[in-house]
């Protein structure tokens, strides 16, 4: 295998990480998947550390409060029991797990103190089946995943690591800034590896891969997979945040500053050598040859710089004892514990059984609970969700005014209910895009935000132009900008500070003040400040060849008039400017006399060459969408969410997006399926095309009659104060003004309710307006509860779900199996998209509220903004992976109630076969990353997946 | 000369360092106890006999004091920890003259705090031994604000007494050369030992092979009142500073 490959081979174990601008949910274990869920879960606690389920002791009080049945529980104890062969009674097992399991870790702390007869055969037992008497075993389970510098460290009492990670991570924080920093890192076009030659003032002349190879050898690394793996652990966001933007060729930054992994492992190994200058065991061979002399010693030291020795020995290390004498004191200490703890269970479980048959058994046992009690939560709420579900039957629609299509977010759950009880409306649901992928360019904006799922890349690229005059607004923004980047200047100017807190400080207390006395009202101020964008429209509509010509050139034109603008005095007419540019990008002769710098910035700085021309041709060809695109996408959307016939007046398509206040998280309550971004865009492309006649001439060929008097209205909904805002109402005529104002003024009445509703589970509000001020105070760690708490998924008509109260639980799709074809392209779809989406939303939640440090962003108060691309903890740390612990955490528990995502399905268990089998979320489905359940009326059974195959789990009557 | 001779035993490190180190039978708790005794009785004994103490005995004591530095920079004994911090602080005592009366008080009632604390984590933990409880702040923060609270009372930190009675030495006594190096090594010694602790024990990430405790009510209520004494005693050394 080359190197590349072998970096390859373990890169999947580090998610990607998505820049925090547009936070992406995922699944931190994505890596797995291709592993059953319990099994990819054994395997990332081996390598990750940390914890995947919550305590026994968590699982517990939900018991206690009747959240995970009784039944349900001893159901599932007994197929592990059963499954795993271990011969014991069930109701021993269950004392086991309620009783002595909780009190496990608290017991060990507690027989410290206590001095109980040892039970000796027992405790030989243990000894036997230990690491303890292979020393040298012992020793290399110490090592897994530790790095030559950290092994360094644990041996001799350095503090290299944090010189390797401060160097590493000042380098490729200010290699990968984009724009945070006022002095930038100059020769990053060169690229990761070159620019950083540059940064260390060092000259290599063979390839990054060589290097690596060549850092390999020196350290004389036996395991070069396991070794990269390793390296990659250390800062596994950064190295998340590099592999994402190295597969994605589309990411900005990465094409102006390109970086791979393998330079990102050549800087690591770069800095490893360095440390590695200094000291004692220089190379891995040396290590060996040192810790088989010292065998003892080296594995005391690693026990210590790994925290896994107990006070006393700390103490009797600290007195100078002998290393045999503290060692074997450990052990025996250890495994006195161990046997102590498998000696008070059988006190209290009163068991017949030999001591050591009981201690394997509990080992077993131990081993299975999580999974056992996730399993249980899991199904109780299946349970008590169907029991709801099933009951309900499908009634005939009443004639509604008007229909709300909301993002499937579990945050549209409740306003979705208000608005159904606030007159004769409908609500669908359906993922955030639309099943409109865009690239789209906001009116004033240069680049391009991606509002669809991660996993999809859009093909039509759409601009915000706008359709009315824009003077005010274009010199209100040039002003805030200027204002902006003098202050920004002043502020990160080394000198400038001092001067400035003097001269206008007083200017940021008006901000500080009125933000915390007085937010309301410095809100409205600051809101007047704000520029107001104009009304905009969107390029629907393809491009023709010679447009396309056109603006290539014009864009190219600019560039290269700018850029000699500013480098020669000398003022080039409008032909040599074409004679420059077709020499660059068509290779033609250059027949005017130019310095060679200039042509040399304009290919390098600009990128001003045929590559480039034919990627801006290729974007302006995806610029709106053909007619039939237009149809398609229509066609795709309506039955997708089942809305093919009886339109109301009013269609509304309500996107949604949240507003909070010094919150670099913020993109995390923005909508999922749409990048995390505002899925506004969307709703609005969606609608144009909707309202557009030829579109609605052709969709009646397919079958789906929109009369005339059907508007498609877009809305954005902000999920922070459930306020619902509705756009390009300057389409509607005055007698249709009229009837749609009762339509608002509705749909405000909703949003207040739900209000109320959500002001009874935020902590610290308990009425409407604590809930707006939340979405504008600056100190608010918890705007919204966000996604946090969410558990399902519901695929299915609204009627089932009409009536219950799901507390903004449930991710919520409308879909009618009955307008699926055979091939349940339809269900396909929702697989492909907000499925996907779902899981990853869950599985974020998941992991973060099951150990937070390792898979989440930890405390906020600690974060700072890194690079505009994340935050880490302090001055310099790991890019925070994951959510906030204040995201999933309430007064130091756990808000979030950690389950896989309960996926209900309304359809016959044949489509939903079908559709499991072409989507390409089959891996996680079958590896039980959810938990599918089916509902099929027709056969009037229900059923669940697990252990590979679909049971049924209940009857409907 | 006898009177400092006899200072010098009970505050400094001396017996520490002569006898008792060297003993098999005094665990760190019991040296802990006998050196705060032993420095209790130095304020009572330089209350009933004021005296002038010659530069020869700061010097020694400030050699004490520095060696004490050394020492409590080798361990993560909470119990360690306190004598050695005594014994840093007895120059203080000696060149403070009858203000360090007050001083070695506030001293005193922090280490209490810091003492409970060493037999809260002796309790639960086996030992007095933090370096391998971390994050505590975050896992148990009642017991790490406490032990903040102590920590920077020891770093000499306003508003707590023994920054204020110390500032208030600084502003009432004639410097010289000596009281210079003595205020500049001890402050930055007390300092940097409390900034120590807090970085070893009250932050970095919890320890996943701990099981933590938590205080209970009783404990508590305790801590409490030996903040509150704390704070009564920085009342004094606010007064004795501003007037």
């Amino acid at each position: 295998m080359t190197i590349i490959e072998q970096l390859n081979s373990v890169k999947d174990t580090v998610p990607h990480y998505w820049p925090i601008g547009s936070f992406i949910h995922h699944n931190p274990l994505k890596g797995f998947e291709g592993l059953h869920f319990k099994d990819g879960l054994i395997k990332a606690q081996s390598i990750f550390g940390g914890k995947v389920y919550m305590d026994s002791s968590y699982y517990m009080d939900l018991y206690q409060q009747g959240k995970i049945h009784d039944s349900v529980f001893e159901s599932n104890l007994t197929k592990v029991l059963i499954e795993k062969g271990f011969d014991i009674p069930l109701d021993f097992a269950k004392k086991f797990l309620m009783e002595v399991s909780p009190k496990w870790s608290s017991l060990r702390i507690k027989l410290l103190s206590e001095k109980e007869n040892i039970d000796h055969q027992l405790y030989l037992y243990l000894e036997e089946k230990s690491i303890y008497h292979n020393e040298k075993a012992w020793l290399n389970k110490l090592i897994k995943h530790m790095t030559l510098y950290e092994i360094n460290d644990a041996l001799f009492g350095g503090d290299d690591k944090e010189g390797v990670q401060k160097n590493i991570i000042e380098f490729i924080s200010r290699f990968l800034d984009e724009d945070q920093t006022t002095m930038r890192m100059p020769n990053r076009e060169l690229g990761m590896f070159e620019a950083f030659k540059l940064f260390e003032n060092f000259t290599y002349d063979k390839n990054v891969e060589s290097f690596v190879e060549e850092s390999l050898e020196k350290l004389h690394v036996k395991d070069t997979e396991s070794y990269f793996l390793t390296h990659l652990l250390k800062l596994h966001g950064w190295a998340g945040f590099i592999k994402y933007r190295s597969e994605d060729p589309d990411y900005i930054s990465q094409r102006q500053h390109p970086s791979r992994l393998i330079e990102y492992m050549a800087i690591r190994l770069y800095y490893e050598l360095q440390a590695m200058k200094n000291n004692k065991l220089s190379n891995f061979d040396l290590f060996e040859e040192y810790s088989n002399n010292n065998l003892q010693d080296s594995i005391l030291k690693l026990l210590k710089h790994k925290n896994m020795l107990f006070g006393q020995t700390l103490d009797s290390i600290e007195a100078n004892e002998k290393t045999i004498k503290i060692l074997s004191e450990y052990v025996t200490n250890e495994l006195n514990l161990d046997t102590l703890q498998i000696q008070h269970s059988n006190q209290v479980l009163q068991s017949n059984l030999p001591l050591t048959q009981l201690a394997t058994i509990l080992q077993n046992l131990r081993k299975e609970e999580g999974y056992i009690w996730l399993k249980s939560l899991e199904d109780s709420y299946i349970h008590s969700y169907l029991d709801k579900i099933i009951k309900i039957q499908a009634k005939e629609g009443e004639k509604v005014i008007a229909s709300a299509t909301f993002c499937l977010d579990v945050r549209s759950e409740v306003i979705r209910r208000s608005i159904e009880n606030s007159g004769p409306y409908e609500t669908y649901g359906a993922g955030g895009f639309l099943g409109i992928p865009i690239a789209f360019v906001e009116f004033d904006k240069a680049h391009e935000l991606f509002l669809s799922p991660a996993i999809v890349k859009p093909q039509n690229v759409i601009f915000e132009l706008p359709n009315e005059s824009h003077e005010e607004y274009s010199s209100k923004i040039g002003m805030n900008k200027t204002i902006k980047k003098v202050l920004s200047d002043l502020k990160n100017n080394p000198y400038t500070p001092y001067i400035m807190v003097e001269a206008i400080g007083w200017i940021f207390g008006i901000n500080l003040f009125g933000k915390t006395f007085l937010p309301q009202k410095t809100n409205k101020l600051l809101s007047k400040l704000k520029a107001k964008k104009p009304k905009t429209n969107y390029t629907l509509d393809k491009l023709s060849v010679e447009e396309i010509e056109f603006y290539v050139k014009k864009l190219h034109t600019k560039i290269i008039h700018s850029v000699l603008a500013d480098s020669s005095s000398h003022d080039y007419t409008k032909d040599e400017i074409d004679v420059i540019r077709n020499h660059l990008i068509f290779n033609d002769d250059l027949k005017i006399d130019i310095p060679d710098e200039i042509i040399e910035k304009l290919k390098t700085a600009h990128q001003i060459t045929a590559e480039d021309y034919e990627y801006q041709k290729k974007k302006l060809t995806m610029v709106g969408f053909t007619l039939e695109e237009k149809v398609s996408y229509l066609y795709k959307y309506l039955t997708m969410i089942g809305q093919i016939n009886e339109f109301p007046e009013f269609v509304t398509i309500i996107g949604h997006g949240s507003v909070s206040d010094n919150n670099p998280f913020e993109s995390a309550l923005d909508c999922g399926a749409c990048g995390g971004n505002i899925s506004l865009p969307n709703t609005r492309v969606l609608c144009m095309i909707a309202n557009t006649k030829n579109v609605r001439v052709k969709i009646a060929e397919k079958g789906i009659n929109i009369p005339e008097s059907t508007k498609f209205m877009p809305a954005l909904h902000i999920t922070t104060t459930d306020e619902i805002t509705f756009y390009d109402t300057d389409i509607l005529t005055d007698d249709e003004i009229q009837k749609f104002s009762k339509v608002t003024d509705d749909f405000n009445k909703a949003s207040k309710l739900s209000r109320v509703e959500r002001s009874k589970s935020l902590p610290y509000t308990h009425t409407e307006k604590d809930i707006i001020i939340k979405s504008m105070d600056w100190s608010e760690i918890r705007p919204e509860w966000g996604l946090a708490r969410n558990m399902g998924v519901f695929a299915g008509p609204r009627t089932y779900t009409k009536h219950l109260k799901l507390d903004n639980r449930f991710f919520m799709h409308s879909y009618d199996w009955k307008i699926d074809n055979d091939d349940a392209e339809i269900l396909t779809r929702i697989f492909d998209g907000p499925l996907i989406v779902g899981e990853w939303i869950n599985l974020e939640h998941y992991f973060s509220t099951v150990d937070n440090h390792v898979y989440g962003a930890g405390s906020k108060v600690y974060h700072n903004v890194v690079s505009k691309i994340g935050v880490f903890n302090g001055n310099y740390s790991d890019l925070k992976i994951g959510l906030p612990i204040q995201s999933v955490y309430l007064e130091g528990k756990a808000y979030h109630e950690p389950i896989r995502l309960l996926s209900f399905v309304e359809a016959p268990l044949e489509k939903v076969g079908k559709a499991v089998e072409n989507s390409i979320a089959k891996p996680f489905i079958l590896n039980e990353w959810i938990r599918p359940v089916i509902i099929d009326r027709e056969a009037k059974k229900v059923y669940s997946y697990e252990n590979g195959e679909f049971i049924v789990i209940r009857e409907i009557k | 000369m006898i009177i400092d001779i006899a200072l010098l035993i009970l505050a400094g490190g001396l017996p520490y360092y002569i006898i008792l180190e060297k003993s098999t039978r005094l665990n760190s708790k019991y040296i802990f106890l006998l050196s705060a005794f032993l420095l209790l009785c130095a304020v009572v004994l330089s209350l009933s006999i004021p005296n002038e103490h010659p530069a020869s005995l700061i010097v020694v004591s400030l050699l004490s004091a520095m060696f004490s530095i050394y020492k409590a920079t080798k361990t993560t004994n909470f119990y360690k920890l306190g004598y050695y911090l005594i014994f840093v602080n007895a120059p203080f005592f000696i060149l403070f003259k009858n203000r360090g009366v007050l001083y070695s008080l506030s001293l005193l009632v922090s280490l209490t705090g810091l003492y409970l604390i060493a037999k809260f984590y002796e309790k639960n933990y086996g030992s007095a031994n933090y370096s391998n409880i971390t994050g505590i702040t975050l896992v148990t923060p009642c017991l790490g604000t406490y032990l903040t609270f102590y920590l920077i009372a020891l770093a000499l930190y306003p508003p707590f007494p023994n920054s204020l009675f110390f500032l208030s030495y600084i502003f009432k006594s004639d410097p010289n050369l000596l009281s210079y190096i003595v205020v500049i090594t001890l402050f930055f010694g007390n300092f940097f030992l409390a900034m120590r602790v807090m970085r070893k024990t009250l932050f970095g990430r919890p320890n996943s092979n701990i099981h933590y405790i938590h205080m209970t009510s009783k404990e508590k209520s305790i801590h409490l009142s030996i903040l509150i004494l704390l704070l009564i005693l920085s009342i004094f050394g606010l007064k004795e500073t501003l007037l």
